[in-house]
Order: structure tokens, then C-alpha cells, then sequence
């Protein structure tokens, strides 16, 4: 089955799909990019490679994306891509451009994607992956971009019997930001996460879209992505798992939990699930609520002012999805970012 | 230390507490017994500061300050603990890092310098073993999957650790086996001190077996109808709280 990623051009402003597509209808690129970019070089922010905190470190902003084999590699199993770029004033250069991570049988890779930057930009990349038998990606990715980016950040993913494929993505937004993830479930034991949290404040915008799509019998997908959004915010979850027809044994979990935290920021979720296997088991839970305010008075009856207890109560609704990272370095590294950015969410 | 006037309190519409008069001195454990619905947690809540909970009149003193003036968290870091019934779960934070944030905050706001994390550490591995409390849990978030026994003794701990002038046990025996209550009142009694004041808020007598208290008081639809020594406990038993019900009406 081929990957189903609506075509996008950002040099073409025909192909921006509007509302009226319904995979986009919360998520309205055209009335966004209401001027076509200009094809730019942009600067990256730390043009060098080297080491990054244990990790081989690539630079690949401007989406020259090409080289990434080359640069796995060179990684002993620990890459750090570094798609951070500076823009300028204004959405006026944009910058679009794929690349492709293949992992041999038995091969693993731990992945840190960044995207940060500063100032305004548009882009487009999209990154595939394959995965051979027995192969492990674990891909941690920091949507830290400028707030006035926006920014579609897509991939494939073609998984193999007994490989396994562990996504996490962290996310403060964007004027406009969508993440895409699709999946090609191999099965037979292969084993599929894609968690994600996001932290949303002002007017930034996140869509994380996933699709998985189970063609075998025995494979495993779970999903756990949380996030917390105040101000007038809009987060977006769609979450699709497919389930074809013979593909028995699939066991598929997704949740999706947000914390709104005033009038007027918005939660979209659509989890969904379409099974034709008849042996399955398949879940998904959605929760949309407000912090809780029992807990709220627990915490300042033993002495903490309201804003440590609002502070640490939502840092701790965001922590279990980055408490899940199994490499320790890396677990850390994110922690640190969230309690980073959970700060800013002190005062409401 | 804790001196209350006539205190009045509504929540939403209704008026539970109604015109309550109470004062526990320094060093003394009072106990605080009555049917449900009387008012025993409201009064805990009240002076605690919980939001919703509505002071109509009446005045709380406690050691020379007006306690319904302050914030929670100042009643807190001002020395006030109350011992929540059904204790919270929070989770995504561990209880180390949750008494630790609560002790550090009170003393910032006491203008005191915070407590180093291995003084902590220390401080918090002595008191936990002698409330059979495994290191282990306390780097489980706070609460999370903990039995009732195991949540009060996690209030016991944080009690010892954050060292407050006067406690509110509130039902502190709810959800205790007989092992469970003895280690729980071993650790509330190994806190009484001259400079202390406790008030126990309780259903049943059991409790005050162990927590022996100097005097008790009844309370009935929202007032305190009887006061006396600890022998009140025993007659209550056996007799029920029906023979104050009348006086409260």
C-alpha cells in the first residue's frame, strides 16, 4: 500500500489544501500562506558537525535533507539532526526537501531530530524511513520552531517483521505547525509507538496527524500523546489506525489527553480506528479537561504557592510521555526541555 | 493557639457550619467526634483555606494572626497541616519531589534558606524507616496506586518532615487495618510536643485509643454541643451521638 500524503508544492500555491479537504479541515494551510514564499538559503544556526552531547551531530537545515544515509553511517547509532534555521521578518523564504534513513536487518538507531530557529520561515520536509527485519528507530523530535514558522514536517515509515519503531514528539507550536506520521504496520511482531506532547500558549498551532495502517497479523501499535494548551491555542490530534482485513492478532492502543487551561484555546482531536480483521484488540480514549482543581488545593495546602502548584501540576500531566524514552540521556535532555517550557505556563 | 469565634461557613447554598466555638491551646490534642454530616470536614477545610468553602462570620486566631486572611499556602508555611482524609494522587510527580517542593516553599516564604537535597535525602530516609515506608515508593509519584495505609503514612511523612505548629487529622483512621492504625498514630504521637497543637477529627473511638486526646468535643449540625474529658470517647460508643442530636435542634 503506497503512503496516502496529500501533495504539496510550497512554490505552488494550487496545492495548498484549504478546509475543504477533511484531512485538513482544522488545519487550513492556504489561509495561512496567504503569500507564496520566495525559495530561499536560510542560515543555519550552528552550521558545524560534530559531537552533540554523545550524539553525532548533522546538519541538515534549509531541508538539504539528501545525505542522511551518509550521515547514519557515520553516527554509530546515536544521529542528531539539526534542522534549526533562521528566517527573517515575515513568512517570505521558504525552503522544502526529503530525505531517507534505510536501517539493515538488525540495525538500530536512536534519532534526535531538532527543529528550532528563530525569526520566520515556510517549510516542507518530509523524511522516509525503512526499516529491515529486526531493525529499531527511535525518534525523538523537538518542535521548538519560532512562533511566527509555519512549517509542515511529514514522514513515511515502511516497517518490517520484528523491527520496532518508537516516535516521540514534543511540540510548543508554531503560527502554524502540522506533523505527520505514516505508518506501514508490518507485523509479525513488530512493534509500533507514536506518543507526542505538546505545550501550547498564545495563538501557536499544533497538528499532530498519525496514520498506521495494519496490513499483517501480530503487530503492536501504541499511542500516547498529551498536551497542554492556554491562551487562544489550537491543538489538533487526528489519529487514524487501519486495520486490514486478515490482519488478526493486531493489538492497537491510542490516547489522547489535553489539559485546556482557559476559555478560548481549543482542543481538535479525532482518534479513529477502521477494523476489517476480526481478531483484534484495538482501544482508544479521548479526555479533554481543565487542571484539577482538588489536586490544586492539595498541593498549596502544604505550602506551595498557587503558581509552583499550577507550574508543577501541568509539567507532571506532560512528563510521563517523555518519562517512556528509554535511553537515558535522552530522557533527561527532554525533561529538561519540558520543565523548561512548562515555566512559561505559570501565570494564566 | 488555635482560637475559633462563631465561626459560620456555607458551601454553595448551604450553611454547615453554624456558629462554631473552639480553642485548642498549645500542646494539647483535641478531638473532634459527630455524626455524618455535621460538619467535621468542613471545619478541616475551612481553616485550611479551600476554595468554595465560604466564611460568613466568625474569626480563627491562630498564634496572634487571623488565619482566614491568609493564603493557603501562607496557613500552610505559617505552620497549619491538615491531614486529608482521602490524601490525592498527583500524578507525574514524585513524592520526593513533592514534599521537597512543599518544604522548600514554605521555608522561602518564612524567609528561611532551603533544605539542600542531601540534607533531604537524609532527613527523609531516617523518618521513612520508621514509618516502614520503602525508599522506592517515594520515587513513585505521589499517591499513585498507594493503599489507604500507605497514603496516611505518606501524610504521616510529610508531616514529620514539614514540622507544622498545628495539625488537622482528618479521619486519619479511614481505611487503616489494625497494623496500618498503629504505625500511623505511633508517628502522629511521636509528634506531640508542648509547642504542638492537634486537632483529630474522627467517626469512631478506635482512633483515639491510640492518639490519646486532652479533650473532646462534639459536634452536631454545625456547632459544638458538648465538650469534655477523654472519657466522652467510651460513652459515645456506647451510647451513640442520639442524646446531642435533640440539643442541637
Amino acid at each position: 500500500m503506497a503512503f496516502d500524503l496529500t501533495p504539496l508544492d510550497l512554490f505552488d500555491p494550487s496545492s495548498y489544501p484549504t478546509r475543504r479537504n477533511e484531512e485538513w479541515k482544522y488545519s487550513d494551510l492556504a489561509r495561512v500562506l496567504r503569500e507564496v514564499p520566495s525559495r530561499a538559503v536560510l542560515t543555519h544556526l550552528q552550521a558545524a558537525t560534530g559531537d552533540f552531547g554523545g550524539f553525532y551531530w548533522h546538519c541538515a537545515g534549509d531541508g538539504q535533507l539528501g545525505d542522511l544515509q551518509a550521515a547514519v553511517a557515520k553516527a554509530n547509532g546515536r544521529l542528531y539532526l539539526d534542522l534549526s534555521d533562521v528566517g527573517a521578518e515575515g513568512v517570505v523564504a521558504g525552503y522544502q526537501g526529503e530525505g531517507r534513513i534505510t536501517l539493515g536487518v538488525g540495525e538500530h538507531l536512536i534519532l534526535l531530530e531538532d527543529y528550532s530557529g528563530a525569526l520566520d520561515y515556510a517549510a516542507n520536509t518530509t523524511l522516509h524511513f525503512e526499516l529491515a527485519k529486526g531493525a529499531s528507530l527511535t525518534r525523538v523530535v523537538i518542535l521548538d520552531e519560532p512562533e511566527g514558522a509555519v512549517s509542515v514536517r511529514r514522514s513515511t515509515v515502511k516497517t518490517a517483521p520484528g523491527s520496532a519503531f518508537k516516535q516521540y514528539v514534543f511540540s510548543t507550536g508554531a503560527k502554524f505547525q502540522r506533523f505527520e506520521t505514516h505508518v506501514e504496520h508490518a507485523g509479525h511482531g513488530a512493534h509500533v509507538e507514536m506518543h507526542g506532547a505538546y505545550l501550547l500558549k498564545d495563538t501557536a498551532h499544533f497538528d499532530y496527524t498519525t496514520r498506521v495502517n495494519h496490513a499483517e497479523i501480530d503487530g503492536t501499535t501504541e499511542q500516547l500523546i498529551k498536551g497542554l494548551v492556554k491562551d487562544r491555542a489550537t491543538a489538533v490530534f487526528q489519529g487514524r489506525i487501519y486495520v486490514e482485513k486478515g490482519a488478526d492478532g493486531t493489538d492497537a492502543r491510542m490516547r489522547h489527553q489535553a489539559l485546556m487551561l482557559n476559555d478560548g484555546a481549543h482542543v481538535r482531536a479525532k482518534p479513529e480506528l477502521e477494523i476489517y480483521a476480526d481478531d483484534v484488540q484495538c482501544a482508544h480514549g479521548n479526555t479533554i479537561g481543565a487542571l484539577d482543581e482538588a489536586a490544586l488545593f492539595f498541593c498549596q495546602s502544604r505550602g506551595m504557592p498557587e503558581d509552583t502548584a499550577r507550574a508543577m501540576l501541568m509539567q507532571a500531566f506532560v512528563v510521563p510521555v517523555a518519562e517512556q524514552i528509554e535511553d537515558e540521556a535522552l530522557r533527561e535532555m527532554v525533561l529538561n526541555w519540558i520543565e523548561d517550557k512548562a515555566g512559561g505556563f505559570y501565570a494564566l | 493557639m488555635l482560637s475559633i469565634e462563631n465561626l459560620t461557613v456555607f458551601v454553595d447554598t448551604k450553611t454547615i457550619l453554624k456558629g462554631l466555638n473552639l480553642n485548642v491551646p498549645a500542646g494539647e490534642v483535641h478531638a473532634i467526634m459527630g455524626p455524618n454530616g455535621a460538619g467535621k470536614s468542613t471545619l478541616g477545610y475551612t481553616l485550611a483555606g479551600r476554595p468554595n468553602y465560604e466564611v460568613a462570620q466568625g474569626a480563627v486566631d491562630f498564634n496572634g494572626e487571623d488565619l482566614l486572611e491568609m493564603e493557603v499556602h501562607e496557613r500552610a508555611a505559617a505552620g497549619l497541616y491538615l491531614s486529608f482524609q482521602y490524601p490525592l494522587e498527583i500524578p507525574g510527580v514524585p513524592a520526593l519531589t513533592f514534599i521537597r517542593t512543599a518544604l522548600n516553599a514554605q521555608r522561602k516564604l518564612r524567609g528561611e534558606d532551603e533544605m539542600s537535597a542531601p540534607e533531604f535525602l537524609k532527613t527523609t530516609r531516617e523518618l521513612a524507616k520508621t514509618l516502614k515506608i520503602d525508599m522506592d515508593m517515594l520515587k513513585r509519584p505521589l499517591n499513585v496506586g498507594f493503599s489507604g495505609g500507605e497514603k496516611k503514612r505518606m501524610e504521616v511523612l510529610q508531616m514529620a518532615l514539614l514540622k507544622p505548629k498545628f495539625l488537622i487529622l482528618d479521619e486519619t483512621d479511614s481505611g487503616l487495618d489494625i497494623d496500618a492504625l498503629k504505625v500511623v498514630s505511633d508517628g502522629v504521637n511521636a509528634l506531640r510536643a508542648p509547642d504542638r497543637g492537634m486537632l483529630v477529627i474522627t467517626h469512631y473511638q478506635r482512633l483515639l485509643d491510640h492518639i490519646k486526646p486532652d479533650r473532646i468535643h462534639i459536634l452536631v449540625d454545625g456547632k459544638i454541643v458538648h465538650s469534655g474529658g477523654p472519657e466522652l470517647a467510651l460513652e459515645l460508643e456506647a451510647h451513640g451521638y442520639d442524646r446531642y442530636l435533640g440539643e442541637a435542634a
